[in-house]
């Protein structure tokens, strides 16, 4: 270990570290409160049997916020990198257990593990749930599910396009050039806010044109609104157990396509767009280009195989369902139309792999992001070069830039790690008693926050059948995915405890 | 992708027996000579160990000499091995086939059972520690020989990991089977899980007793898990091998170190040795690639209609030069049930396992023919 900076090694005790930090808890726990007021009017509206929950329910979440905030103020100071490790974790961690509330008090058969696996799926944006008779759910509570994804989607725009670049996460050190506003490294808070609400009013934007679609399309005001909030946070989340095929309506499947689409792509883009008012940033962007090439080419792919095994009679009707199922799966939205467990194995495998790396950074879709395969891919061809030429100096560039090595470096690692995290959830999964393709598909549908897995847990069933402790396993691998691996892991390390 | 070993005339199985060990006897040097010339996946590392005078510009002397004292050793290995099964009670030629198929950590058997035929501990037990001496890197062997200083074991870095993990292992899933009541008591269970782990962890492949049809699924999946790591750089075995596992961790160690101390610089040390920036890299493409290649022939036996457990354990296997996967190509049967195409792909996997994956994707990149 190497000799660490003085300013650095200031005294850290366990409060010292912790207690600032649950002091902005608190605060983003106040916050918080704030979104449960929706559903509770929602409840009012349609005076469902949930309503007594939410006064309740927004009262616990205010009080732990304010005497989170009240006790800790005067630990009061600015956050430095290491902090932003541990904020990041406490708030993917603690804001799903405040989330469960309205299910515990409206529906306490669901039990704190399932509700807390509930709220996880929807505030990672995995879509994933261990609730059936979707349909016969309050409608608060439906809204309530599908609010925390819209939520999450928010919070990892911010996460990603403000937060993870400052920690230097996996290679994200690239993206701080890109960033609109001035760069300060040393603090945290001024950069977010003003980067966070142009991208927000983006994503608010966005979703009110969807749930305008969904509406115009032919669904009814309620779940044309909760299903923009699903969309645009790539979540999955349905209020029908049948997802879209309830509604079997190509033109709702159309905007829903086109939306995913939307949604796969960094915000950022979409900012700068607006802003110039010209296309010419979604040329410029690297990622979306392979983004919509990599989509198109294997709804084509998936749609011949399709015809080829003759799962469907005609090239239009396996078109649609090819389309659908694989920008949904692939974007990790994780709505379905069809119980796809059922085609042949090749197409769900082909879909649960594009959704490990399709999306862009800075998007809500999950996985190891569309610039980190391309940087991958730069750099296994440059090593086979570099055998052959073991002499020549190489260079790798992305869009016209040069990539500085810590960045090759880190990438590299990110994504060697995500492969390892894949291997030892799946392993922990089957030694728990799951059988391998199901315990495969739900580690790979969870860490990329995909939502729906193959065979047990497959399309048309949901994560019921898992065991308690297989439904934790599963939580924690979308919380670590969404954070993108590093966060998590360092909080567990010695180091990261060590002065 | 044999069955009915038994029956087939003793020459033919002679003959694939002494095929895996002359295979044996060309993988030493292609891993302790050959290889680090090319400096294929870090194995650059390799090449300040090694015994004799240095000499980049010419392969031809240094191979030959090298060649010469490690194919000492395997042979010595090998008649040792042979006489101790004869001892413990085989025919001489079931024990000169089997010390072939051991040392090399092939894995054929000349009885459809596998080991399982014998059903002798004195035999399982001669067959562990000769396919735990063959999993340690046969330079390390030649040093410890020619100064007679068994400390040389010591100091090498992958043979102390090595043993631990297989140690732990061992006892892990002993206690695992013996948990799930597969074995009535510890030491049966310890007899059954010591035999099968170190044989497929050794990327050997012999069986005692159908471990996909009667263990816990974990319990394969493990044991796959371990074949893709665990043997030494240097030995017969398959896998990315262990100094790349080791250096994979370190270099994983220090990414999060780095995260937190953005301006610090962290050497990476093995046996005391500092890695040059150029070989983790390398290290990290080499385990990268490797993951890929399971992926992506794992997608094709799928998609070629293959169940997702037989395709996807089939290919482990292949690539790490293992042998038996789970499922319908599991211990308790064989790989002819696959297609043609199939075959052709385990085939590919085996040889792309065997060659370092470096070797021959480079001869597939247009690049490699362009001049």
């Amino acid at each position: 270990m190497t000799a660490l900076n003085p300013a650095f090694a200031e005294s850290y005790s366990w409060q010292g570290r912790l207690l600032p930090l649950i002091h902005v808890l608190g605060l983003v726990l106040m916050l918080f409160s704030a979104t449960m007021t929706l559903p509770w009017a929602v409840s009012l509206w349609y005076g469902d049997e949930a309503l007594l929950a939410y006064d309740e329910a927004v009262l616990a979440t205010f009080g732990l916020g304010f005497v989170a905030w009240s006790s800790a103020r005067r630990y009061q100071r600015d956050l430095r990198i290491r902090d932003g490790f541990l904020l990041v974790v406490l708030v993917w961690t603690v804001l799903p257990a405040v989330a469960t509330l309205p299910f515990l008090l409206a529906m306490p058969e669901v039990g704190f593990t399932d509700a807390y696996f509930e709220t996880a799926s929807g505030l990672t944006t995995t879509g994933a749930t261990v609730l059936s008779n979707l349909d016969k759910l309050p409608p608060s509570i439906n809204f309530w599910r599908h609010e925390l994804v819209w939520l999450g989607g928010m919070g990892i725009i911010v996460l990603f396009v403000a937060v993870l670049p400052l920690l230097g996460v996996g290679g994200r050190q690239m993206y701080k050039a890109e960033t609109p506003g001035p760069m300060k490294e040393d603090k945290l808070t001024p950069r977010i806010t003003e980067t966070a609400k142009g991208l927000w009013k983006v994503y608010a934007g966005m979703t009110a044109l969807c749930a305008l679609g969904y509406w115009l399309a032919g669904m009814t005001g309620f779940d044309a609104v909760v299903h923009a909030f699903s969309t645009m946070g790539l979540g999955g989340f349905s209020t029908h157990d049948a997802s879209f095929g309830h509604f079997n309506s190509p033109a709702i499947e159309f905007v829903a396509i086109v939306f995913m689409l939307l949604a796969g792509m960094n915000f950022a883009t979409h900012f700068q767009a607006l802003r110039l008012g010209s296309m010419a940033p979604y040329r410029a962007d690297v990622e979306a280009r392979w983004f919509l090439v990599v989509a198109g080419v294997s709804v084509l792919l998936i749609t011949g195989f399709l015809l080829y095994h003759r799962v469907y009679p005609d090239f239009l009707t396996a078109l649609r369902f090819s389309a659908f199922n694989v920008v949904s799966i692939a974007t990790t939205t994780g709505y379905a139309s069809t119980d796809y467990n059922l085609w042949p194995a090749f197409a769900p495998l082909w879909m649960l792999m594009l959704s490990s790396f399709a999306t862009s950074s800075g998007s809500t879709g999950g996985g190891i992001k569309m610039v980190r395969a391309l940087i991958l891919y730069k750099l296994v061809y440059r090593e086979l070069m570099q055998s052959m030429h073991p002499r020549a100096v190489l260079v790798e560039k992305l869009g016209g830039r040069p990539l500085p090595t810590q960045v090759l470096y880190s990438v590299l690692v990110f994504g060697f790690l995500y492969l390892s995290s894949l291997l030892v959830v799946t392993m922990v999964l089957a030694a728990s008693g799951l059988d391998l393709v199901s315990a495969f598909t739900a580690t790979v549908a969870t860490l990329n926050n995909t939502g729906p897995g193959l065979n047990q847990v497959g399309p048309a069933t949901t994560y019921e059948v898992l065991t308690d402790f297989q439904t934790w396993v599963c939580a924690f691998a979308m919380i670590l995915g969404r954070l993108e691996l590093f966060a998590v892991l360092l909080v567990f390390m010695p180091v990261f405890w060590r002065n | 992708v044999l069955s009915g070993l038994d029956a087939l005339p003793p020459s033919i199985n002679l003959w694939r027996h002494l095929t895996i060990w002359l295979g044996g006897m060309g993988i030493i040097v292609l891993m302790v000579a050959v290889l680090p010339m090319l400096g294929v996946g870090g194995r650059q590392l390799f090449k300040a160990e090694m015994p004799g005078p240095m000499k980049d510009s010419k392969l031809t002397p240094r191979i030959t000499e090298t060649a010469k004292a490690l194919w000492l050793i395997y042979f010595g290995l090998t008649l040792a091995c042979a006489l101790a099964y004869r001892a413990a009670g085989m025919s001489w030629l079931d024990a000169v086939m089997h010390a072939f198929t051991t040392c090399a950590l092939g894995g054929f058997s000349s009885h459809d059972d596998s080991m399982g035929f014998f059903n002798s501990p004195v035999i399982e037990g001669i067959a562990m520690t000769f396919m735990l001496l063959s999993g340690i890197n046969y330079a390390t062997h030649f040093l410890a020989l020619r100064g007679i200083n068994p400390a040389v074991y010591l100091r090498d870095p992958e043979v102390k990991f090595y043993l631990g993990v297989l140690l732990v292992s061992v006892v892990m899933l002993s206690g695992y089977l013996w948990y799930h009541g597969t074995y009535p008591s510890f030491w049966t269970a310890l007899r059954y899980a010591s035999f099968n782990t170190i044989s497929v962890a050794t990327t050997t492949g012999y069986a005692t007793t159908d471990y996909y049809g009667h263990w816990p699924i974990f319990a394969s999946l493990w044991m796959l898990f371990l074949c893709s790591f665990i043997s030494c750089s240097g030995s017969t075995g398959g896998g990315i091998k262990m100094m790349r596992a080791i250096i994979l961790y370190k270099v994983v160690y220090r990414e999060f170190v780095k995260l937190l101390h953005p301006s610090a610089t962290v050497h990476t040390k093995l046996a005391d040795h500092p890695l040059p920036s150029q070989t983790l890299y390398s290290v990290l493409a080499f385990a990268f690639i490797y993951m890929c290649s399971i992926a992506t022939l794992t997608l094709l036996m799928a998609a070629s209609g293959q169940d997702l457990v037989t395709g996807f354990s089939a290919i482990v296997a292949s690539i790490n030069n293992t042998g038996p996967g789970l499922h319908k190509v599991g211990p308790a049967t064989t790989f002819l049930v696959l297609t043609d195409f199939q075959t052709w792909l385990c085939t590919f996997a085996m040889l792309l396992g065997r060659l370092e994956l470096f070797a021959l994707l480079i001869v597939f990149t247009p690049a490699f023919w362009r001049k």
